[in-house]
């Protein structure tokens, strides 16, 4: 288990190792007025180099590169010079990451819930009303951009129950429709996962052995399908978990949460290029350690795969 | 356990009794293994069963067909042309549908039918590009990655690297480096549409590379590059066919996406995109809400029925629901 | 019996058939001399060949371990074993599907495995062919026969201008009872027997010498199963091929074999004669073999005892086994102890009644 989880951390470590060198060298190619700040149209040439000389971006690129991986050793994400000029970029997501989080985190406990109810209910009305027409939701959420359907929720969301339309962190009536926003999508894409789950594996023969031994169909789904379905679930929950410190771009701009969604997209539009390298350096950073995470908790959860790669099987 | 009598009554029968020749019949033994199973025509038979499906495939065939055809018929008007109020001489902004402007007008004046349309255009443009793209460069890597094992760790690896940085922010930094156009938008998308679909094609060719016929292929000394023209993509045809349909409404989302957080098309040409961000804009004044209406309906009418049609033909095209 | 020095130097030993007439599997130049002499030619030969697929962990799986043997112009060489014994890993490494770990296979004395020339492998591809044992999974179902059969001609370029490949294809459909008008068809429109008379003619529209048959007729209908049989017994007779036939099937193999090879895990256990190795096994797991046959006489099948071959009896912890020729063209895998104990049953004659029901 050990040598398993050693060797696939040491994997992640080079795969992010050669993803911070492709957002190095992708951040190169950004226009460089994402430097200058604020008085870009006032600084002359001579000024301007200046600024590029100080940040140290008229150095060599394996100098640059050099500096670059020092820097992130020592944990420096750099600093903003337009969104907020010369603050630290740690001191702004540590301003957001909490209400991102918080948001995230009770999205993806309403999907679970949500989702997983959703699954089950359809998969024992398989090919009856329910099933399809929560295959209709699904349908319609997987297909429709999230711009539109989140706009209309918000828009007869709020004139018909009469919730607040703006954030207010101290009101919890305006937390709700933010939230419900958040998990639709993810009840969708839970529900489909488990429905088709749960149809491959009610059609296997141990599900037939419990059957014909007399077993209840409760027991069958609560001890055998259900513990089975946790396992992939494993797979992905570490990953989930991470991202919601990315936020909901579109939710948290259209209630104005003050959370991480809006920052990339502010940072790229008003062109603060140290945020936005600092910004997509984290969310890489993110994937590899959801995916390494899932993947041994799935190696702890499923003694095949353990066995598997650790190659001890035969 | 057999009783001592049951033992004599048996041996009591002549060997000709025990056993009996089966009649051969040489007609009876050549029909074994044949099938009148045609791939082709049972995926259509199984589509054509799905009733919602069919209904989609005309409908959206007459859209596509219609948003085409749609400048050429008489009557339209141009979507970027302004209109001026002749009573006031200002422009006719926000003027709500009518006989005349059918859609209504926009906040400056301009005609939301034509626009509509010309948006559906040019969005539809920008995913079947995307889409194609998508199929040839995403299969060809796909084949190679799939079939061509020295290379497999390689690809593994590049796909492991690229897939770990969401795709969000692949698209927002090709669009803010490149700068809003519509080059901007396709390149941009066929930079990261393509990575699902290679590993798509991998795995189905994982599946298919090692039967028989493949060896047999093999045998017989064909080249690499016509075992997999040959022998692998005839049977990917079908699920390219699904992916390109579910990539419609994936590349509309994108294109959405991207409008909504400034990096979409100039203004000037009118999308899917432009046109909801317009409506949203004005979406708190009740009265102007069909600038919202309009396109929302037309676009989740498209995304919805591709979406449909791509799932739709994947069961279809799957044997395993062809009996 | 048997001298130290003669186990020690098995395949350069030059002077083994003085030895009570064992021979190590594995001829020198004076041994080959002798056997042409008797023999045909031999078209085929195994050196101590080996092959490994990776495992799941760092140990590689055997599938072929130490193998040799040879085939002569215009036999029939059944190999048979039960499944997962590495036959079908031989017939594919032969084929160069399989890659060899260790050990040579040379066709007509040329070395054919790891690294050849392109002239050199241009011809193996066109002489050496393969018909399969599924003909559900060995034909493309979305192409026509057409060019299913012609395949194998666009690769070496066997033809000058369509009408020669149509007329090579017409030839070979009609070889194997075929009508010419099939090859505008599909698979799918066939049934087995004669999708797999297809599969042949895929592999004869090359002209090749040498056939490897894995399991050709196991997933037939049984009552098809003789047809296609006699059409490779037909097409051998008249194009004077040889054929390397992999069954698992003992009385199919005694039907069309001249000589069989018995594999147990991944190594030959015996060769001989068709007929010598039916009356006269001497390897227990081939013994356990025959005795499984079934026979079409419930009365004799009620009495058969049927042996189970328990690989526990060798004692080779000491003493490893090798691979000698016990008597004339009768080879088995064997140690000094063993050879003595075969060498005595030879002698006592006393073999032949054990399988009486098979003669």
């Amino acid at each position: 288990m050990l040598k398993y989880s050693l060797r696939r951390l040491l994997h992640s470590l080079v795969t992010l190792f050669m993803v911070l060198t492709l957002v190095f060298l992708l951040m190169r190619l950004l226009p460089v007025e994402g430097y200058y700040g604020e008085r870009a149209d006032k600084l002359t040439p001579a000024q301007k180099e200046a600024i590029l000389r100080k940040m140290g971006l008229l150095d060599p690129w394996y100098v640059q590169l050099r500096n670059f991986y020092l820097q992130l050793l020592r944990g420096d994400l750099g600093v903003s010079v337009i969104y907020r000029a010369n603050v630290p970029v740690k001191e702004i997501l540590a301003a957001k990451i909490p209400y991102s989080v918080a948001f995230g985190l009770g999205a993806l406990v309403l999907s679970l819930v949500a989702g997983l109810a959703m699954g089950i209910h359809m998969a024992q009305n398989k090919g009856l009303f329910w099933d399809k027409f929560w295959t209709w939701y699904v349908v319609f959420i997987n297909a429709v951009p999230g711009a539109v359907y989140l706009l209309f929720i918000q828009l007869y969301g709020t004139s018909i129950t009469g919730l607040p339309m703006l954030f207010d962190r101290y009101n919890v009536r305006s937390w709700i429709l933010p939230l419900v926003s958040m998990s639709l999508s993810g009840i969708a894409a839970n529900a489909m996962w488990l429905r088709r789950f749960m149809v491959d594996e009610l059609n296997k023969d141990y599900i037939r052995l419990a059957r014909a031994k007399g077993m209840s169909s409760r027991a069958i789904m609560v001890k055998h399908v259900l513990r089975n379905a946790f396992v992939p679930l494993a797979n992905y929950l570490p990953a989930s978990i991470l991202f919601t410190i990315s936020g909901s771009i579109y939710v948290e701009s259209l209630y104005s949460i003050p959370g991480m969604g809006g920052l990339l997209v502010t940072a790229i539009s008003r062109q603060d290029n140290p945020l936005v390298q600092a910004l997509v350096l984290i969310y890489s950073s993110l994937g590899i350690l959801g995916l390494f995470l899932g993947d041994v908790l799935m190696a702890i959860l499923d003694p095949r795969i353990r066995l598997e790669k650790q190659g001890g099987a035969r | 356990m057999m009783t001592a009598k049951e033992k004599e009554v048996i041996q009591a029968i002549e060997e000709q009794e025990l056993f009996t020749f089966a009649q051969y019949d040489p007609e009876a033994a050549e029909r074994t293994g044949y099938s009148d199973y045609s791939y082709w025509r049972s995926t259509i038979r199984v589509f054509l069963r799905n009733k919602t499906a069919v209904f989609l495939l005309i409908l959206m065939t007459s859209l596509v067909a219609f948003t085409f055809i749609q400048p050429y018929l008489p009557g339209q008007k141009d979507p970027i042309k302004i209109h001026i109020d002749p009573n006031t001489g200002l422009q006719l902004r926000n003027h709500p549908p009518d006989k005349e402007f059918w859609f209504g007008t926009n906040s400056i004046g301009q005609d939301l039918w034509a626009r509509l349309w010309s948006g559906t255009r040019t969005s539809l443009l920008i995913a079947i590009i995307v889409g194609i793209w998508e199929i040839v460069f995403g299969t060809f890597v796909g084949a190679i990655w799939g079939y061509v094992r020295p290379l497999e760790a390689f690809l593994t690896e590049a796909y492991n690297v690229i897939s770990n940085i969401p795709t969000t922010i692949i698209l927002m930094l090709i669009a803010y480096i490149l700068r809003p156009s519509f080059q901007t938008m396709i390149i941009a998308m066929c930079a990261t549409g393509w990575l699902g679909m290679a590993r798509f094609v991998r795995n189905q060719i994982v599946i298919i590379r090692d039967r028989e016929y493949n060896l047999a292929s093999r045998c017989l000394g064909t080249p690499t590059g016509r075992i997999i023209v040959k022998n692998l993509l005839p049977y990917l045809v079908s699920v390219m066919v699904m992916r390109v349909a579910l990539s419609i409404p994936g590349t509309i989302g994108w294109e959405v996406f991207l409008t909504y957080i400034g990096l979409g098309l100039p203004l000037n040409i009118p999308s899917l995109g432009n046109l909801l961000n317009e409506g949203r804009r004005v979406m708190m004044a009740p009265a102007l809400r069909y600038q919202l209406f309009f396109p929302a309906v037309v676009l989740s009418v498209i995304t919805v029925s591709f979406y449909v049609l791509g799932n739709a033909f994947a069961d279809a095209s799957d044997p395993r629901n062809h009996f | 019996m048997m001298s130290e020095t003669c186990i020690k130097t098995q395949s350069t030993n030059m002077n083994t058939g003085v030895n009570q007439g064992i021979n190590p599997a594995v001829a020198d130049g004076a041994l080959e001399a002798e056997q042409k002499a008797k023999k045909a030619e031999v078209i085929l030969e195994l050196k101590n060949v080996r092959v490994q697929f990776k495992g799941k962990g760092r140990k590689p799986i055997v599938a072929v371990n130490d193998v040799s043997f040879q085939v002569y112009k215009g036999e029939t060489l059944g190999l048979v074993g039960e499944t997962g014994s590495g036959k079908t890993s031989i017939g594919r490494a032969i084929v160069r599907i399989n890659e060899t770990a260790a050990g040579e296979i040379l066709f007509k004395g040329r070395r054919i495995n790891g690294v050849i020339p392109k002239e050199l492998d241009r011809e193996v591809t066109r002489k050496i062919q393969m018909i399969f044992q599924d003909p559900m999974a060995s034909l493309n179902e979305r192409a026509k026969v057409d060019y299913i059969v012609s395949e194998g001609l666009y690769n070496i370029g066997g033809f000058k201008d369509e009408a020669e490949r149509r007329a090579k294809v017409e030839k070979a459909l009609l070889e194997v009872g075929l009508l010419p008008e099939f090859a505008s068809r599909f698979p799918h429109e066939f049934s087995g027997g004669q999708r797999q008379r297809i599969g042949i003619a895929r592999a004869l529209i090359m002209e090749p010498e040498f056939i490897i048959a894995d399991e050709p007729i196991s997933s037939l209908d049984v009552s098809i199963r003789a047809q296609v049989l006699n059409l490779l017994l037909d097409l051998q007779k008249k194009k004077g091929l040889t054929y390397l036939f992999i069954s698992h099937d003992l009385s199919v193999v005694r039907f069309i074999a001249d000589r069989v090879a018995v594999m147990y895990k991944g190594r030959l256990v015996e060769l001989a004669d068709t007929e010598e190795l039916f009356h006269s096994p001497l390897h227990p797991y081939t013994r356990a073999l025959l005795s499984a046959i079934p026979v079409p006489d419930p009365r004799i099948e009620k009495k058969k005892k049927v042996l189970v071959y328990d690989p526990s009896c060798h004692d080779y912890s000491k003493d490893p086994p090798r691979w000698v020729e016990i008597k004339k063209g009768h080879f088995v895998l064997a140690n000094n102890a063993e050879i003595d104990q075969y060498l005595a049953k030879i002698d006592a004659g006393g073999l032949a009644n054990e399988f009486l029901w098979l003669q």
